[in-house]
């Protein structure tokens, strides 16, 4: 409907939506093991991939046009661009996700991390020449990942059940959800819209990205083909692994923004000071 | 006055024995902290050295065979795999299994020997979870972006043996057990297909 108001080629986003809807059409659902083997169900409700035919699917799917596109394409793109070139890339795609990461650091509750964020953003994209070079981290701000997945997780919404989207791979209703969000939080997503200049960048930085990330896991993901007895599985529990891995390290992420010309570590000592006081 | 005296002292005696054996606990747990770490950089130079050598494939699998039968508690390791399995598997194939898994570890290190060349390994810091030790590690190799690996140590005084290597937060053993016990589920729960699959697997890799 709104391809008729706006004559303009899909959009990320769009596509993506239509895959989801495909995908959602398409389910089918795994059978639960008997009440009388509870051992059995409590395993099949930790795993909680009810849908699991549906997404070996499309993991089979996925698999497919990774090995035939995407993976020689992110060969070719290691093998071609030396190793400085592709940090470089990487560092830029990094530096444009900025204001994805500080939004997400800042709904999260953690201002020092959203200081980071905006550290490197500022460092980054003068000093570092548009992002090219990583010089924040080597003054102190280090980077971290950060998604609306993860600001949902740490509002308490529970991941849900195991997704294997196509294209995007392993996710869930609330990952999934996240990634939606997070592309319409993007500032990117809407700046210049509607030109075609803006579709063939957002197409190409979509492109390069993928080759980018794709390129980083390379011999992670093939060792992972090589030695797992069921690919799937071992996909699907690295990624919720992962996933609960970076909560955790944001949660415990409590550092205080205490500004650099304050007394450090002053709030501190003074609780121990009232603290023997009561004492005595 | 008196009473006051007594319990100011008595109370000064228990503050300063909490005190006192709170700092023995922590100190014993630093301790245990350091072995880790100096246990962990041990077994780290001698893998480092392996793969970055220059020594055949054929002796470097063994050397490796060796580090690993030395280093990590293989045994425990592969009864944590076998997760709900391994109760209700027969003694013969418990045993049968964890000879397997041996040969499964071993095999899975050697086939990353090619991607790992180059391997730089530095310690960081470590700490304790309950009685286990946890140091963690930088990895830096060629073509690949910058990992944290934690290894987790049993017993890091007494008879330090790795239990489980965590790659960016994911555990490598839990992941093996999700594996397996994905496959078990979808092959009517038969120890013995797992255990062929494993060595046809190794017949393949190795």
């Amino acid at each position: 409907m709104r391809a008729a108001s706006r004559p303009h080629p899909l959009s990320r986003f769009e596509f993506l939506v239509a895959a989801a809807i495909l995908a959602g059409g398409l389910a089918g659902c795994a059978t639960p093991p008997p009440a009388s083997d509870p051992e059995a169900l409590a395993d099949f409700r930790q795993t909680n991939d009810p849908l699991e035919p549906t997404n070996r699917v499309f993991y089979k799917i996925d698999d497919t046009l990774d090995t035939v596109l995407l993976k020689p394409a992110a060969e070719a793109y290691r093998y071609v661009l030396p190793d400085t070139v592709r940090t470089g890339i990487h560092n830029v795609l990094n530096n444009l996700g900025g204001p994805v990461r500080l939004t997400n650091d800042t709904l999260q509750g953690k201002p020092a991390r959203a200081g980071d964020t905006m550290m490197r953003v500022l460092i980054n994209t003068t000093a570092g020449l548009v992002g090219i070079f990583d010089v924040a981290k080597d003054v102190g701000y280090p980077d971290h990942d950060n998604d609306f997945g993860l600001t949902l997780a740490n509002w308490g919404v529970p991941e849900g059940p195991f997704l294997y989207l196509p294209v995007l791979g392993p996710s869930g209703p609330r990952d999934a959800t996240g990634f939606g969000v997070d592309i319409a939080i993007d500032p990117f997503t809407w700046v210049g819209n509607g030109r075609i200049g803006y579709h063939i960048a957002s197409w190409s930085k979509t492109a390069i990205a993928a080759l980018d990330t794709r390129s980083r896991l390379l011999d992670a993901i093939t060792s992972v083909k090589k030695t797992a007895l069921d690919p799937y599985a071992t996909f699907r529990s690295l990624y919720r692994q992962n996933r609960a891995g970076k909560l955790e390290t944001l949660q415990a992420d409590n550092r205080a923004t205490i500004p650099i010309w304050w007394p450090q570590g002053k709030t501190s000592s003074a609780t121990t000071q009232s603290q023997s006081q009561t004492t005595r | 006055m008196l009473d006051r005296r007594n319990c100011l002292t008595a109370s000064l005696a228990v503050l300063a024995a909490a005190a006192g054996s709170g700092l023995t606990s922590s100190g014993a747990r630093a301790q245990a902290g350091e072995k880790a770490t100096a246990f962990v950089q041990q077994t780290g130079d001698k893998l480092v050295s392996v793969v970055n050598g220059t020594m055949s494939t054929p002796d470097k699998r063994r050397a490796l065979t060796q580090i690993i039968e030395a280093s990590v508690d293989v045994d425990s390791v592969a009864r944590f795999c076998l997760g709900r399995f391994w109760r209700t598997a027969s003694v013969d194939q418990q045993k049968r299994f964890v000879n397997a898994f041996h040969e499964v570890l071993v095999t899975n290190i050697s086939s990353k020997l090619g991607e790992y060349q180059g391997v730089k390994l530095t310690v960081q810091h470590a700490r304790m979870q309950d009685d286990d030790a946890i140091v963690t590690t930088t990895v830096e190799r060629p073509n690949n972006p910058q990992t944290t690996v934690d290894w987790v140590i049993e017993q890091p005084t007494t008879n330090p043996k790795i239990v489980d290597v965590l790659a960016e937060g994911t555990s490598l053993r839990l992941t093996q057990r999700q594996d397996y016990a994905s496959y078990l589920t979808r092959n009517n729960n038969d120890v013995d297909a797992l255990i062929n699959a494993m060595k046809q697997q190794t017949a393949q890799n190795g």
